[in-house]
């Protein structure tokens, strides 16, 4: 069973503060079935551990008896570059599976943050994705099929290994974004894309939240196709705009000219064209709200709403220590980050914003924060309208509440 | 497999029955005699035939729901069906069902251009969006062959793609929400307008579920804006050998084409013999797309007009104007049709492959066809080694359907054997529910059971269709604890 370690658990084999008293490390898939059919006849409550970098999304589970790591599932089990495709174990780290690709002229199009250490299972667990999410999809979108170790220790397998394939329930789908509550995900099949020829990040600062909408839109109306649009917000409430062309040298060459001369890019001063290195500085600072400080949550809201969802946040980037705000101006989704002082004043700006968020159509969610906030604070917010269903779906794929019991929506 | 389905009579519903039908949706939306349920008794699948017990045509989503309820009560099962255009039986009646045709629903809900959201009822023909969208400049990317006829709410149930689908998606990447009835008459919402709705991805559950999981009242879709320029290209080839090389190189040079199409000798006669001279006498033909940017779209379509020199093209056509583009484009979506000239019936499949493998298995499927005795055209979308074998035969002949059906099967089971699917966009319906074995161990199946008994525990919807053999979804193991919320009356079904 591969057990690494027993009592006292190590305090890595815990999830949001829950210790398990076992810890597993399996690497193969059997190995994986296996051990979840041992566990399912002792009745263990599991959690599952990939890179660890997103540990904080989802509320502290009920308990916890053992806890699987999957680091040691980082096999390529298949890897075709003529078809784009690659099929990979779990564990392995989106930072290896970008190196071996790149050697062939391709990519993952997810470039979420941690790509060192946040693993392939990890990615779609969370359903991950970066500022690239523009172009690409987010890895729900190019996961063509995954490997389902389910809680009775049987493997299932959905969707397939070619692009196009509609044979059967999208069982992918569902997976992605199921944080681990409705099986291990031991492997996954992945679309890749060509490598572009040639990336230019394009930045401008001074913009107003409305400026921030109105660039977006320009872009959009000029056909100017941006890999990323990424809008951060200063100190003195004004946002830096980072915007990337990427594809052939020519094209994008001949595109930049068009977006140099838009109006609406134009802030403070004219937009610029960054060198190499501070076009990197950009996209590693606009991540930071995603890796870095003790309290982050994302807004989920329509790309035009950019000025009410500044207004939602006001009081809780008020409320942070050094508080931050990023947001993806074509996908509507923002990343606030800080560090609470007050807990209390925090708890209360996060449910304001929470209530206003969810009156217009949107969410706020948690992907990390201190106990004493997260006690006050339900990480998902009220249970989504199609609840009933969800509740179904879990109780079908698990119906003895063991994996990750109480961290997913609604208790799930 | 059609004759388990062709041919059963079923005993007529009761008046009364029939009339609490008609008192939802008014009498001339209740479809009931016999003569006139012939119209709905397949849909584009033509070979599948059953009469349905009753045809209604609800208008609303509050008719919806007052006739799922009462089919409910009365123990009916509920085939949902858009416009009837389906290649896989999805939309084929099941013995006395109640057939639920969302054609009546067709409003444009409401339009976001600066979201890039639209909201529509499932009736919308596919097409009749991109029509309203382009006077702004925008358009649905999903492009089916059956554009002009069929219905959103009919490209939800199928996942459909079309030719574009390599570079922008399949209909489960534009449709970001849905409102569906459930079979006890209760409506949920998936996902929605704004992305990343919180908990499972239902929404993704429902788009490809082939009718089985509820009825959609309303479509949440992503919408494009056009691209700055599009460049066509038409290049010939001695065989399909060439062509497929053709599509390798262009494929591995980086160049993600909006589409790429193939035919081959036979799809192009026939294809000749309905639009004329203007298609050549060759081998193969590659029509391809390349979008974007106007900068990006010359290195693009120049570099790939290199690469298919270099593979061996014999001559390559540009398109000079919009209704010689056009041109092109109706005669590659038309070639399923034009199939008629060659041959009085056919069999279409929907094979994928992964595309490196087009030039074997183009070869093995005529080696099939040969060993069969029977004629084979292929005619695809390339890119993404979506495969449409059209399998000729004359039903007339002794024999030569069953040979077809045989030859088809294997050309499937190719497909299967290479690493590929058995559709990649047609849906399973109920014409490959049997190769769902092939592609599937029965604990895939299982699972994916669960997912379909999480929407519809009875099996009410389109029973019978996806899976080999007719599952029930049998009892929940373990106990339920409910949510606080759902104990204090916050929450519930709907």
């Amino acid at each position: 069973m591969n057990a690494i370690s027993s009592s006292p658990p190590s305090s890595r084999a815990s999830i949001l503060g829950v210790p398990a008293a076992e810890a597993y490390e399996p690497a193969s898939l059997d190995a994986c079935a296996e051990l979840f059919a041992r566990a399912a006849e002792r009745k263990l409550r599991l959690g599952i551990i990939g890179g660890g970098s997103a540990l904080g999304v989802g509320n502290p589970p009920t308990g916890l008896d053992a806890v699987v790591f999957t680091r040691k599932l980082e096999r390529v089990v298949e890897y075709a570059p003529e078809d784009q495709v690659i099929v990979v174990e779990a564990g392995l780290t989106l930072g290896r599976l970008q190196a071996l690709a790149r050697q062939n002229g391709q990519w993952l199009g997810v470039d979420a943050p941690h790509a060192s250490s946040a693993t392939l299972g990890g990615l779609v667990a969370v359903g991950g994705f970066g500022p690239r999410r523009a172009r690409y999809g987010a890895i729900r979108d190019l996961l063509l099929g995954v490997t389902l170790v389910r809680t009775d220790g049987a493997v299932a397998r959905g969707g397939g290994k070619v692009v196009k394939n509609v044979a059967g329930f999208d069982l992918p789908k569902v997976v992605a974004g199921s944080l681990g509550s409705l099986g291990l995900i031991a492997e996954v099949t992945l679309r890749l894309h060509p490598l572009p020829e040639l990336s230019a990040t394009f930045r401008t600062a001074g913009l107003d939240a409305s400026g921030v909408v109105q660039a977006m839109l320009a872009l959009r109306r000029a056909q100017l196709e941006p890999s990323s649009v990424v809008a951060l917000r200063g100190a003195n409430a004004r946002f830096e705009l980072g915007v990337r062309l990427e594809g052939f040298r020519q094209g994008v060459e001949r595109d930049a000219p068009r977006l140099l001369e838009l109006p609406e890019l134009r802030g403070d001063s004219p937009p610029e064209r960054l060198a190499d290195e501070a076009a990197a500085s950009f996209w590693q600072r606009s991540d930071t709200p995603r890796t870095n400080c003790s309290l982050r949550v994302r807004v989920n809201a329509l790309p035009t709403q950019l000025p009410e969802v500044e207004r939602w946040i006001e009081p809780l980037l008020a409320a942070l220590e050094g508080g931050r705000f990023i947001w993806y101006a074509t996908l509507g989704i923002g990343f606030v980050a800080g560090d609470p002082g007050a807990p209390h004043q925090v708890v209360a700006a996060l449910n304001s914003a929470r209530s206003a968020a969810a009156w217009a159509g949107g969410a706020l969610l948690v992907d990390a924060a201190p106990s004493a906030v997260r006690a006050e604070f339900d990480a998902w917010g009220a249970p989504p309208n199609a609840f009933a269903v969800m509740r179904e779906l879990k109780q079908r794929f698990d119906p003895e509440g063991r994996l990750n019991p109480g961290r997913f929506v609604g208790g799930l | 497999m059609a004759a388990s389905a062709a041919s059963r009579s079923t005993a007529p519903l009761s008046r009364e029955l029939v009339a609490r039908f008609q008192d939802i949706v008014g009498a001339e939306n209740c479809i009931f005699e016999a003569d006139q349920l012939v119209a709905y008794e397949c849909d584009a699948l033509p070979h599948l035939r059953c009469r349905p017990g009753l045809v209604v045509l609800p208008k609303s989503r509050d008719e919806v729901v007052q006739v799922v309820k009462l089919a409910y009560s009365a123990g009916l099962p509920i085939v949902p069906r858009g416009s009837g255009t389906g290649l896989s039986g999805g939309a084929l009646p099941v013995e006395g069902c109640l057939l639920l045709g969302l054609s009546r629903m067709r409003r444009i809900i409401d339009i976001d251009l600066d979201n890039q959201r639209m909201r529509v009822e499932p009736g919308v023909v596919n097409l009749d969006i991109s029509k309203r969208l382009a006077p702004d400049g925008y358009y649905y990317a999903p492009d089916p062959s059956s554009a002009q006829i069929c219905s959103i709410g009919g490209n939800v149930a199928e996942n459909s793609g079309g030719a574009h689908c390599l570079k922008y998606g399949f209909t489960t990447h534009h449709v970001l929400g849905a409102e569906l009835v459930l079979a006890d008459g209760s409506v949920v919402t998936l996902g929605g307008a704004v992305l990343d709705a919180p908990g499972y991805d239902l929404r993704g559950a429902l788009v490809g579920s082939e009718g089985t999981l509820g009825v959609v009242t309303q479509v949440t879709l992503r919408i494009c804006r056009f691209p700055e320029t599009t460049r066509t290209l038409l290049a010939t080839f001695p065989s399909t050998t060439e062509a497929g090389n053709a599509v390798s190189l262009i494929i591995a040079s980086g160049i993600l084409p909006a589409a790429i199409e193939m035919m081959d000798k036979m799809a192009i006669d026939a294809v000749r013999s309905v639009m004329g001279g203007a298609w050549p006498e060759v081998g193969a033909v590659l029509l391809m797309d390349v979008d974007g940017t106007l900068g990006e779209v010359e290195h693009t379509a120049e570099r790939a007009s290199e690469l298919c020199l270099q593979a061996g093209a014999i001559e390559l056509r540009r398109p000079t104007d919009a209704a010689e583009r056009d041109a092109m484009w109706r005669g590659r979506k038309s070639a399923f049709t034009a199939m008629g000239r060659l041959s009085p019936n056919y069999i279409v499949q929907d094979g994928v492959i992964p595309r490196s493998q087009i030039a074997r298995v183009l070869r093995e499927i005529s080696r099939l066809a040969e060993h069969w005795g029977v004629r084979v055209a292929n005619v695809f979308h390339a890119g993404d080694g979506n495969l449409h074998p059209l399998v000729l035969y004359d039903a007339s002949v002794p024999e030569e359907a069953e040979r077809a059906e045989r030859c088809s099967g294997e050309i499937v089971r190719l497909c299967v054997s290479s690493g590929g699917s058995i559709t990649g966009e047609h849906g399973v319906g109920l014409d490959k529910a049997a190769y769902m074995g092939e592609m599937f161990s029965e604990t895939d199946l299982e699972t994916m059971n669960w997912l379909r008994c999480s929407f519809d525990p009875e099996t009410r919807f389109n029973p019978g269709k996806v899976f080999p053999t007719p599952r029930l979804c049998g009892d929940r193991a373990g106990h339920y604890v409910p949510h606080p919320t759902e104990v204090s009356g916050q929450i519930g079904r709907g």
